[in-house]
């Protein structure tokens, strides 16, 4: 751990380093870095595309180092939420960052014409002119950017014309398979100009104590491969969830108006495996492979004109612009997210939308002159026409549907979405509501809700009680994403696994004060939302959510306010805490 | 037979890239790609893992004019003389290996050579590199 972070400033082009070992120390690295870093750097108030606010890419103190680590994070001010915007993503790039030499990467200002950065190790640091790279796809421009013979590791982020026209939700692309996918870094890679970064990573890692080291890693590497705590992730991978929650009825289906969907098997994981996938993908140091990938052919005219291309398909995609828009066909699940990812759209929140406008067109609040194709549950063509308007924007309508918002909020107690962020795919019961609105990201990751309702199915949730342990889960995920551990190996990376890999490469320390790093990095985070105007007063829960019976029954609005009325006293507790560090 | 490292199922590789970086842990003590005497790249719908072949009679020792490569007994090649390397200005040795398995240190100025442990093998997860006897 160096503590060195890249700046690179894209209104002058100009860039520099600057040493916060200190920071580091204090705070392990990943999440914890990056919202420390995006509370200093960025302005009171800023518009989200503005120059001025920052994007902070921050590796995490395990990656390169042990097994199952790779989860960079970005920070930055959302457009979609308005406040913290926060994204994960898995692939080479916090590796990449660390052979650099880095801790973390600092974009600020804003270029007058597209670019895109190279950076090495060393220092070098290029701002290069994108104008060949224009509207081109994420998954093209890191094909054009790679060079195949670099001798180190590299890795490319992209945006795609999503990201270029500011559609709130554009997504990054990483490395191909990997995704920036939530809150909208997309635009504000497109507010500064800047379509794509390669970072070649020729350096080195060191450890002080090698035996030790490779010790804890044989240690690690054997939990991952051999204990079957992740074995969900390398067989089935996400998907497994499609039959899971279907079977107690969680399965969001129709814009959240079932909880099952008739046409899950098709659809399910199972499906999926066995007659369509043709690899796995994995991250560096990661002997998992969890990214399941198909090739996709279609047939683009007569005499067997084939085109085919790679598709990777998780859950959360497949209930996005499966289930919850009635599309049952495997096959058009997968067309729709190959236009999401060619596009950049959070396929998320792509289904969000369109789960709202169908329902909104055929309660007739909308028509055709706003839609311009008729949006039908299971249409998989209709939609993927209406895709192409959302990221180029034709009308009022498809500006509102790219800002994530209902038109002249029209049907806005349908829009499933919470704090500015579309719905995950688990209609399990009040944990996960509660969960989506406590967490510092609205994202089903902040906390896992939706385990929570599981484990509790059938029995009373008590409100506070539910607070409370999601408070605790999300306070230690925040410790494994200031390491970079990969949540899906959350059950290998136990605090005492935490502990003494942390200690092996020269932290030192003990469970209190490793948990105590965990509530500042949650702390710090909602300090910036609340500096940014986040106020659980307007947190607003759809109507949607308690009019469909959960796999816990229906949920009681009562119960929800209870639970963000203590939460929100024990977070403020939480930000007191972390600031007076 | 003699025990030595195989590239088993080359299709199976997921590109985590644990082997490379193991290899550099052993023989440099650090983690990189550029210490690593493998390295993967992509090819057609999966990825390539190039490692030395261990070859009997290798073609990278017949071409070094400096006798600095030697044939290792059992195959591959070991680096007796490397500081005669530093003077070398055309790596023959590299451009020998049909396979391009051979790296080059540009720190040290010298090629890497595969010291046949087997760590990349023990960590491979899909048993695409073996470290075992020849069959």
């Amino acid at each position: 751990m160096n503590g060195d972070i890249l700046f690179i400033n894209l209104t002058d082009g100009l860039s520099w380093v600057e040493n916060r070992r200190e920071l580091v120390d204090k705070c392990i690295g990943g999440s914890g870095l990056a919202i420390n870093l995006l509370n200093e750097l960025c302005p009171d108030g800023v518009d989200p595309f503005a120059p001025e606010n920052p994007i902070i890419l921050a590796s995490g103190s395990f990656i390169g180092l042990y097994p199952a680590c790779s989860k960079t994070i970005a920070m930055f001010k959302s457009p979609l939420t308005g406040n913290l915007g926060e994204s994960h993503a898995g692939g080479k790039l916090g590796a990449a960052i660390r052979l650099a030499g880095y801790e973390a990467v600092v974009i600020i200002g804003a270029s007058s014409k597209l670019v895109w950065i190279d950076i090495r190790d060393n220092g070098g640091v290029k701002v290069n002119g994108a104008s060949s790279l224009k509207k081109m796809g994420g998954l093209n421009t890191i094909m054009a950017l790679s060079e195949s013979s670099s001798c180190g590791l590299q890795s490319i982020v992209a945006i795609g014309p999503a990201g270029e026209n500011f559609v709130y939700y554009a997504n990054v692309l990483v490395d191909g398979y990997n995704f920036f996918g939530r809150t909208g870094l997309g635009a504000v890679m497109g507010a500064k100009n800047l379509k794509a970064v390669r970072i070649t990573g020729g350096g080195e890692i060191s450890v002080k104590n090698l035996d030790a080291y490779k010790r804890v890693f044989e240690k690690i590497y054997e939990e991952v491969v051999k204990s079957g705590k992740m074995r969900k992730y390398h067989d089935l991978g996400t998907p497994q969830n499609v039959l899971t929650l279907n079977q107690i009825k969680a399965l969001p289906t129709m814009n959240f108006k079932l909880g099952y969907f008739d046409y899950a098997e098709q659809i399910s994981g199972e499906y999926f495996a066995d007659n369509l996938l043709t690899r796995k993908n994995t991250c560096p140091l990661c002997p998992i492979g969890c990214k399941h990938v198909v090739i996709l052919r279609s047939f683009f005219a007569d005499e067997h004109e084939v085109e085919s291309i790679e598709v990777g398909y998780d859950y959360e995609p497949i209930y996005a612009l499966g289930s919850n828009l009635g599309v049952g066909n495997p096959m058009d699940v997968l067309k729709l997210r190959a236009v999401c990812d060619r596009y950049g759209l959070d396929a998320m929140m792509t289904g969000t939308m369109l789960a709202w406008a169908t329902e909104a067109y055929e309660k007739g609040l909308i028509g055709l002159d706003e839609t311009m194709v008729e949006p039908k549950w299971g249409n998989a063509e209709k939609y993927i026409e209406m895709i192409k308007h959302i990221m180029t924007m034709p009308n009022e309508f498809y500006l509102s549907m790219a800002q994530g918002k209902p038109y002249k909020n029209l049907g806005e107690e349908f829009l499933v979405a919470i704090g500015g962020n579309g719905l995950a795919g688990y209609h399990t019961g009040l944990a996960f509501i509660i969960g989506t609105a406590i967490g510092a990201r609205h994202s089903h990751l902040s906390n896992a809700g939706y385990s929570l309702d599981q484990k509790l199915l059938g029995s009373t949730i008590n409100p506070v009680n539910a607070v409370e342990a999601l408070l605790k889960e999300e306070t230690w995920r925040c410790v494994l994403e200031c390491c970079g551990v990969c949540l899906f190996a959350r059950d290998v990376y136990d605090k005492h696994m935490v502990l003494e890999a942390l200690n092996t490469i020269g932290f030192n320390y003990d469970g209190e004060s490793l948990e105590k790093i965990g509530r500042v990095a949650y702390g710090l985070k909602y300090k910036f939302k609340f500096k940014e105007g986040f106020k659980f007063q307007n947190l607003k829960i759809p109507k949607r959510i308690f009019e469909t019976a959960t796999a816990n029954g229906i949920i009681s609005p009562e119960d929800v306010k209870k639970a963000l009325t203590v939460a929100e006293a024990k977070i403020k507790e939480i930000v007191k805490e972390a600031t007076a560090q | 037979m003699p025990i030595k490292l195989i590239v088993k199922n080359q299709d199976r590789c997921m590109n985590c890239a644990t082997c490379v970086f193991v290899c550099s842990r052993e023989l440099r003590g650090v983690l990189s790609v550029k210490h690593s005497a493998i390295r993967i790249s992509r090819s057609g719908v999966g990825f390539k893992v190039t490692v030395c072949s261990g070859c009997e009679e290798p073609d990278c020792a017949s071409a070094c004019p400096y006798e600095a490569l030697k044939p290792r007994s059992g195959g591959g090649v070991e680096l007796l003389n490397p500081e005669k390397c530093e003077k070398c200005e055309n790596r023959p040795c590299l451009n020998a290996c049909s396979l391009k398995a051979l790296q080059w240190d540009d720190e040290r100025k010298r090629p890497i050579i595969c010291i046949e442990c087997g760590v990349c093998a023990k960590f491979c997860p899909h048993e695409v590199l073996y470290y075992g006897e020849d069959v």
